[in-house]
């Protein structure tokens, strides 16, 4: 019993994980329909924000959070501005083709920079772990968790009670009729872009402490991110929750009861049977139907 | 007359250009491909690093020397990107465009696995010194040739080593990612603990994509291994090292195949490998030496001069690889630009090659695997690594049982 509720919370844990890196994917799709492929980059970018910041100047991965943020927000909101919005309103393959080529270059001149080393964030607190009655609470985790749902609760409540939020929702709905209310389609996109960036790069710097950070790290994470938001819903926020749950959920009871080699099969079957029997997401609320 | 002179200097132009020519290919072109980016990118420089040692060294005093001449080296690398199929391309293009006239082998069993097949096929001699798994030897290749002992054999070392220990350790778990190298890193980890003695609780192989370890480690941990067995590269055993402290799971003793002796692992996770125990075939205070790189002991700190990091035991057997086929080349006096016939004749030469370096004798058995190694077990003391099996060969006593996490 106690394995099996530490491998459930083992789970739970992962999800917060997966909905933290997940739900700027998701918000991204829902506002422009771009499947952005450099989205593990972004995660990228993040993680080594934080290494870079705790390595030179000893700043705690924690207190970096802002500055990925903020560096990622700026990032993102300059790749829309100038590149993606050129292209968002032609065929979604023009936009997969540019952000597959943003994933190339990310990686690349990442690699080229900080060559392919793996690289750690080690701190006198990493690892270490709460004991409540023989169940394991990594700290780290735990934190990663709680963070994810205030991310997705912020960002809900964001879209839905502020000026801003608004003006995305309703860009998300009807873009033409968002238009003739005035409102500016591409400087919203751009925010929403830069929105969606940040939040990644949190997550990056978060899962910096227990993860490894290398320059071609990006991929598996933009394709969890790919499983979570189809589970959850693409475009439903808080479906990243949902979709991580269950994705980190299933992935760690496979891993503990079956073999750790049958968790990524799970994934993928998960995938397909939720494309075809509820492609809007486990709630429904996603808005591919 | 005038004319004449015209027709001169240009006949002067040409023999002058073609001894250019001439001159521009008196040095030896040896290429390899090799992993610099993707999975294995990190242990595939390490590898880029040991081959250009060599050949500063060598080019420092001239040149590879044949016959009282001396030819340079140039070295030509290009990145499969960890991706075999992509090896085999590269090695192709290496010699039927680039035209090289040797072959080096690059980093990991899976690379050097489709590499040297193309190298089989142009009779291109293929020394690797970082690629062991069983099935390299198993083909029947001729041209073939790894520096570094069988894959199974790497890890008995790690295995053996319980026989100095006490309390002896009864019970292990077997884990390892699914490529060729680790998981045969397992088998092999199987067949030892097995003469020893120890019984094998759980055994798992796991893909090398796994992002979370914790829950497959805490399935380990619920049965209670004495010692845990991982058949590893350097990212599968430091995701292994942060899982276990997660979940709290401190067996007596844990040994790694590869990646502890890779210097990213002490800088990367400081304090929480000590007590790590892992595979090695070289080791600095070994009593090994040749002609070209000293002793074990200085070639180990002229890395360090060069690169401000020590070397790990692939670096040291890709340079010995390196410099067995320089020596069989100045044996042979084989000139540039190498045919196919030099090429068959180094290969028989190597065949017959019982030759003392810096890091060992190198004597390749018929299946082209070193024979004349042994298996060393290295432990993480203080911060750095120490030799600790066999006892002959030991620089410290294993330190044992582990200290659990949270009394560290």
């Amino acid at each position: 019993m106690l394995l099996f509720l530490q491998s459930l919370l083992n789970g739970i844990l992962l999800g917060g994980i997966y909905a933290s890196y997940s739900a700027g994917f998701s918000l991204i799709f829902g506002v422009m329909g771009v499947v952005n492929i450099f989205h593990g980059e972004m995660v990228m970018l993040g993680a080594f924000i934080t290494y870079w910041m705790f390595t030179l100047f000893h700043i705690d991965p924690f207190l970096t959070i802002p500055f990925s943020a903020l560096s990622l927000f700026i990032f993102g909101y300059l790749v829309q501005r100038f590149v993606i919005n050129r292209v968002v309103e032609a065929p979604p393959m023009i936009s997969y083709i540019l952000t597959f080529g943003f994933h190339l270059i990310i990686a690349y001149t990442a690699l080229w920079v900080w060559t392919a080393d793996f690289r750690t964030v080690t701190t006198g607190y990493s690892g270490l772990n709460a004991d409540i009655g023989g169940i394991i609470i990594p700290y780290a985790r735990f934190v990663t968790f709680v963070l994810a749902l205030i991310v997705v609760a912020g960002l809900y409540l964001l879209l839905n009670r502020s000026e801003v939020g608004r003006a995305i929702q309703a860009t998300a709905q009807d873009k033409e009729m968002a238009r003739l209310m005035g409102v500016n389609i591409h400087r919203i996109y751009a925010i929403t872009f830069g929105m969606g960036a940040a939040i990644t790069g949190i997550a990056g710097s978060m899962l910096s402490t227990y993860f490894i950070v290398f320059p071609q790290m990006g991929l598996p994470y933009t394709i969890i991110a790919f499983c979570v938001v189809v589970l959850g819903g693409m475009g439903y926020i808080p479906g990243a929750l949902w979709g991580g749950m269950i994705l980190g959920v299933v992935q760690s009871l496979t891993a503990t009861y079956l073999s750790a080699g049958l968790s990524g099969a799970f994934t993928f079957i998960l995938l397909f049977i939720m494309l075809i029997v509820r492609p809007a997401g486990i709630v429904g609320k996603g808005i591919v139907e | 007359m005038r004319k004449r002179c015209f027709e001169v200097m240009i006949a002067g132009l040409v023999i002058l250009l073609a001894s250019g020519i001439a001159l521009a290919q008196q040095k030896f072109k040896i290429g390899y491909a090799n992993p610099l980016t993707g999975a294995f990118g990190r242990d595939g420089n390490l590898v880029k690093d040991a081959y250009n040692f060599w050949a500063d060294l060598v080019n420092s005093k001239g040149g590879i020397e044949v016959r009282g001449k001396k030819y340079p080296i140039e070295l030509i690398v290009i990145d499969d990107k960890s991706i075999a199929a992509e090896n085999a391309k590269f090695t192709e293009k290496l010699i039927t465009e680039d035209k090289v006239d040797l072959i080096l082998g690059g980093f990991g069993s899976d690379s050097v696995f489709a590499g040297s097949a193309v190298a089989e096929k142009y009779k291109y001699p293929l020394i690797s010194g970082a690629a062991s798994s069983n099935k390299l030897f198993e083909r029947g290749f001729k041209y073939y040739f790894s520096t570094l002992g069988k894959a199974t054999e790497e890890v008995r070392g790690c295995v053996d080593i319980i026989q100095i220990l006490s309390p002896k350790p009864k019970t292990g778990a077997i884990l390892g990612s699914d490529i060729l190298f680790t998981a045969l890193a397992a088998e092999g980890y199987k067949k030892y603990a097995v003469q020893n003695g120890i019984e094998i609780i759980h055994s798992e192989l796991f893909p090398i994509t796994l992002q979370d370890y914790n829950s497959m480690l805490l399935k380990v941990k619920r049965k209670n291994p004495d010692a845990l067995f991982v058949g590893s590269h350097l990212m599968v055993a430091m995701k292994t090292i942060k899982a276990m402290k997660e979940i709290d799971f401190t067996p007596k003793m844990v040994t790694f195949s590869y990646g502890p002796t890779v210097p990213d692992f002490i800088k990367n996770l400081g304090k929480d490998v000590e007590y790590v125990i892992a595979a090695s075939e070289w080791a600095p205070n070994l009593p090994y030496q040749d002609p070209l790189f000293g002793t074990a002991k200085q070639f180990n700190e002229n890395y360090f001069k060069k690169y401000g990091r020590h070397p790990d035991y692939v670096e040291a057997a890709s340079a010995a690889g390196a410099y067995a086929m320089q020596v069989a080349i100045e044996k042979l006096g084989i000139t540039p630009p190498v045919k196919e016939e030099g090429r068959v004749r180094l290969m028989e030469e190597l065949r017959r090659q019982d030759l003392m370096t810096f890091y060992g004798v190198v004597r390749f058995g018929a299946d082209g695997a070193n024979e004349a190694h042994p298996p060393v077990a290295v432990q993480i003391q203080n911060g750095r690594l120490v030799n600790v099996f066999p006892k002959e060969a030991a620089e410290a006593t294993p330190w044992y049982p582990m200290k659990p996490w949270k009394e560290r």
